[in-house]
């Protein structure tokens, strides 16, 4: 009986500090991450010598309105990110008359907190150089040239800077239909019509800070 | 009955405490010789490193008819199926094994694999199996370990013809005859060996394995001269012929093209043993093998074709003198010289011969040091032209605390020398992405004529660094233990760990202005396995054989696993999508490898014409490939699934003539299209063999 008492003396203070522990929590936080499932990025619509094309067309994101952007506005300050295949573009330089940037932070998506005060924002200067750069294990994804699938790096975040000069972190989660990479087996048919999806999640600081 | 699988019970849970009061004569297993672990005859059970025998009689009552068959049911060996089927020996891929016939190195390698299935085993003597480094021994190659086809030269009169047929139209035949006129042993073995193949994928265009056939025909003879000489040669002649037809998806198009693969190889070893006195022999060894692969494929409906052709010529002379000091002291010395030379056109046209030359001189002295107590010694110096020399040592100790118990220690330093498709290789593939991968020789020379041609868009730091390559080395040290228990049991008992650096592979040196890589070969990583292997045996009333295996391996990439430490190194979540860092215990190490292996086998045999076979394997789940970028196996859908495949056999002996068997290997239909293709499935045959 007396141990009894022991357990349930014990039981009461873990819950006493759990909550305490929690309402401390809520006061901090005014950021929150959103995501983004299969936006498609210039499916393959044919085969052009030999190689599956799309309609070369990019797909425009707003992060601060967390919506598509359509193309007509593509010489506008309405989106943030342009995503084409593999290629991401950020308003600003040759891509967009806004004033964003970018780069590849390396490190998990919630490690990031905050931007350090002597991080450089690159900016797109088509075709030689982008601000996430293009490649196969350049940027932010590997290609396996045995199942030709693509996977993003884990551990790679880009790091945001939109159209209106404020910051946001993406990390790059899938790049296929629906979230699911084809079976390594799967046929080129399948691996070619479920590319070029992408889901990420990302949070945005809407107060201009560099911190999340 | 009861007591049987009491018996089995306890072997597969390796328990050794247990008394069971069951008869049993002594294990054959400890009486018998092998003489590759010390280039002598030896008890097996007097043999400080870890080494084990196939007899002839266990290859007959497997139904196993080529190599790969019989070592695929040995404790801690896996066989890989990628360039044909390799054998994976202490965590070492094929690379690292060296495939002996009577201690002859056997050459002709695809990608660094040497295809056991070239190889009948039908009328050989035995197989011997060395794990950890011998290369104080035998020199490049000896790092995993080595395998000895050891064939019959006893003469022993015989003409045995066997005939078999099995699933997928498959049909072997084979020739045996051995005969003595008056001191002259001769040998004559002939094997012929044809498949359909198979398909695991319906209407697929191409099947799995295509059909094929092999055959093999092998004179031994040996010629005494006087009472101190002895005269022997094996002549051998080894031929595969294998369909081809392979079937590419382009752009939506299918492109098929047809053609075939086949390989000649002959080795021709004569030798002259000369005994001096009682206490010294020398052999004078000659050797000359040669190997030629060609396959040639034509695309159907186009003037294009593809040819491949690859021609191996490996020479040799070697001395050994072996001296028995005294009873407990004995030394071996030799030396020996290596021409070896390539031709193919996938490093140049085909006039142009690639060569190397090798000198080696080795040593070994063993001594009984106390009673219970033994050494070994050796080392061997190995002198090249193309790459720089080697030593490599070994020592060993076996301590026998009484005739049931001894425990064992070794470490030895194994090499494998850089091939000559790292040194020479001028490989572009215009298919995938025109990528280049240029061997260290040429590399400098191939890159500067295409930036010559303006085709080159930037080379890589690595480009500074391509030069000469340096042997593949590794340290292996054993540690193991054999007993026999109160009951009766055999257990041997291997710790291992293996240390490979300097391993060869290739990076990036440069870019094409086509977005083309082009890569060549670094001694860049390092790596290591380690692990234990336990096998337990017991024989009960003489006709009933149990064995048990089990191996644990643990394999890394030693740059992979400080990367980890340092926290550097992150993994994709499946279900959430997300990515962290990644830690030890999420290191599924190299890939291929199964962490867990084991076997169970039990023989029943009347010594009276009948015996039956039951024979169960397991292979825990292996690394396959990369899913989450991070180009390392870590995540569950990156293995290939674990799996139990049971074998079983009969045979009866019919009158004094014929014998008849019959067999079934993977009883269960045990299938995995994609990362098993080498597996057919359930397979039948039936074996007829006559006595003339």
């Amino acid at each position: 009986m007396r141990k009894l008492s022991i357990t349930t003396c014990m039981l009461m203070a873990v819950v006493f500090f759990v909550s305490c522990k929690k309402d401390k929590v809520a006061v901090v936080a005014t950021v929150t991450s959103k995501t983004v499932s299969s936006l498609p990025a210039d499916t393959i619509v044919g085969v052009s010598n030999g190689q599956p094309v799309g309609t070369g067309k990019f797909s425009f994101f707003s992060i601060e309105s967390n919506s598509s952007i359509a193309s007509v506005d593509s010489n506008s300050k309405k989106w943030d990110i342009g995503l084409r295949g593999t290629t991401i573009i950020t308003n600003a330089g040759t891509s967009g008359p806004g004033s964003g940037g970018a780069f590849v932070y390396t490190g998990t998506f919630d490690e990031l907190k905050t931007i350090s005060a002597d991080s450089t924002f690159r900016t797109d200067n088509a075709p030689t150089s982008y601000a996430i750069p293009l490649g196969s294990n350049k940027g932010w994804y590997v290609l396996d040239f045995v199942t030709n699938l693509l996977s993003p790096i884990p551990g790679r975040v880009l790091v945001i800077r939109t159209a209106n000069g404020k910051y946001a972190k993406v990390e790059i989660l899938n790049y296929y239909k629906g979230g699911t990479t084809p079976a390594a087996n799967a046929t080129d048919a399948e691996k070619s019509s479920k590319q070029r999806y992408y889901t990420f999640r990302f949070t945005y600081q809407s107060n201009g800070s560099k911190s999340f | 009955m009861r007591h049987s699988i009491f018996i089995i019970f306890l072997l597969i849970s390796s328990s050794l405490t247990a008394q069971v009061n069951v008869d049993s004569s002594s294990s054959k297993q400890l009486d018998e010789v092998i003489v590759t672990a010390t280039r002598s005859p030896r008890l097996l059970a007097n043999v400080s490193i870890p080494a084990s025998v196939i007899s002839a009689k266990t290859i007959y009552q497997s139904g196993s008819l080529r190599l790969n068959d019989i070592l695929s049911e040995q404790s801690g060996i896996v066989i890989t199926d990628n360039f044909g089927k390799g054998i994976q020996l202490q965590g070492l891929s094929s690379d690292y094994t060296l495939i002996l016939l009577n201690g002859e190195p056997l050459i002709g390698r695809t990608g660094g694999v040497f295809d056991l299935s070239r190889i009948a085993i039908r009328g050989i003597k035995k197989i011997e199996i060395i794990k950890g480094p011998s290369s104080s021994l035998y020199g490049s190659e000896a790092m995993g370990g080595v395998i000895n086809i050891i064939t019959d030269q006893s003469g022993s009169r015989k003409t045995d013809l066997a005939l078999r047929y099995g699933s997928f139209n498959t049909v072997d035949a084979s020739i045996d005859i051995a005969r003595k006129i008056k001191k002259t042993e001769l040998q004559f073995f002939s094997n012929y060996n044809r498949s359909e193949g198979y398909s695991l994928k319906p209407n697929a265009l191409q099947k799995t394995v295509e059909p094929f056939w092999r055959s093999t025909q092998q004179v031994t003879v040996s010629q005494p001269l006087g009472s101190k000489w002895k005269l022997s040669l094996l002549a051998r002649h080894n031929n595969t012929f294998i369909n081809n037809t392979i079937a590419v998806q382009n752009g939506g198009n299918t492109i098929v093209s047809k053609g075939f693969e086949k390989s000649n190889e002959y080795n021709l070893n004569p030798s002259l043993q000369f005994k001096i006195n009682q206490k010294i022999s020398s052999s004078l060894r000659g050797y000359v093998t040669g190997f030629k692969a060609i396959q040639e494929l034509k695309i159907k409906d186009a003037f294009g074709s593809y040819d491949d052709q690859f021609s191996q010529m490996y020479k040799r002379i070697e001395n050994q003198t072996d001296w028995q000091i005294r009873d407990q002291s004995s030394f071996i010395f030799g030396a020996g010289y290596v021409s070896e030379s390539v031709e193919s056109n996938r490093y140049d046209d085909l006039s142009t011969k690639r060569k190397n030359a090798i000198a080696y001189l080795f040593f070994q002295h063993e001594e009984q040091l106390s009673k219970n107590l033994t050494f070994i010694g050796g080392m061997r110096y190995d002198d090249n032209e193309v790459y720089a020399s080697v030593v490599s040592p070994k020592a060993a100790f076996q301590y026998k605390i009484s005739d049931k118990i001894s425990f064992s220690l070794s470490y030895g330093k194994g090499f494998k020398a850089p091939d000559f498709r790292q040194l020479f290789l001028n490989f572009t593939n215009l298919a995938a992405g025109s990528y280049s991968v240029f061997g260290t020789d040429v590399a400098r020379a191939e890159i500067k004529k295409l930036s010559d041609a303006n085709l080159i868009d930037q080379t890589t730091a690595a480009f500074n660094n391509v030069s000469i390559l340096k042997p593949e080395i590794s340290g292996g040290l054993n540690a193991g233990m054999k007993m026999k228990t109160l009951n009766g049991i055999d257990v041997n008992i291997n710790f291992f760990r293996n240390d490979i650096s300097n391993m060869i592979v290739t990076d990036i040196v440069a870019y094409k202005k086509s977005g083309g890589q082009i890569f060549s070969y670094f001694n860049l990583k390092n790596a290591r396995t380690q692990g234990v292997e336990i096998e337990a045996g017991k024989k009960i009333l003489n006709t009933i054989s149990l064995k048990a295996g089990f191996q644990y391996l643990n394999t890394a990439d030693k740059e992979v696993l400080k990367a980890i430490k340092a926290g550097t190194v992150f993994e994709r979540s499946l279900e959430t999508g997300s990515s962290s860092r990644m830690k030890t215990s999420g290191y599924g190490g190299l890939p291929n490898r199964s962490k867990f292996s084991a076997n169970a086998k039990a023989t029943y045999d009347n010594n009276k014409g009948f015996f039956t076979t039951f024979r169960i394997f397991y292979r825990g789940r292996w690394g396959t490939n990369d899913l989450d970028g991070n180009g390392l196996i870590n995540r569950a859908d990156e293995y290939a699934k674990g799996n139990i495949q049971v074998n079983a056999s009969l045979g009866y002996k019919l009158g004094e003539r014929w014998d008849v068997m019959a067999g079934v290997d993977n009883i269960f239909d045990y299938k995995d299209i994609q990362n098993l293709p080498g597996n057919p499935g359930r397979v039948g045959y039936a074996t007829l063999q006559i006595h003339l």
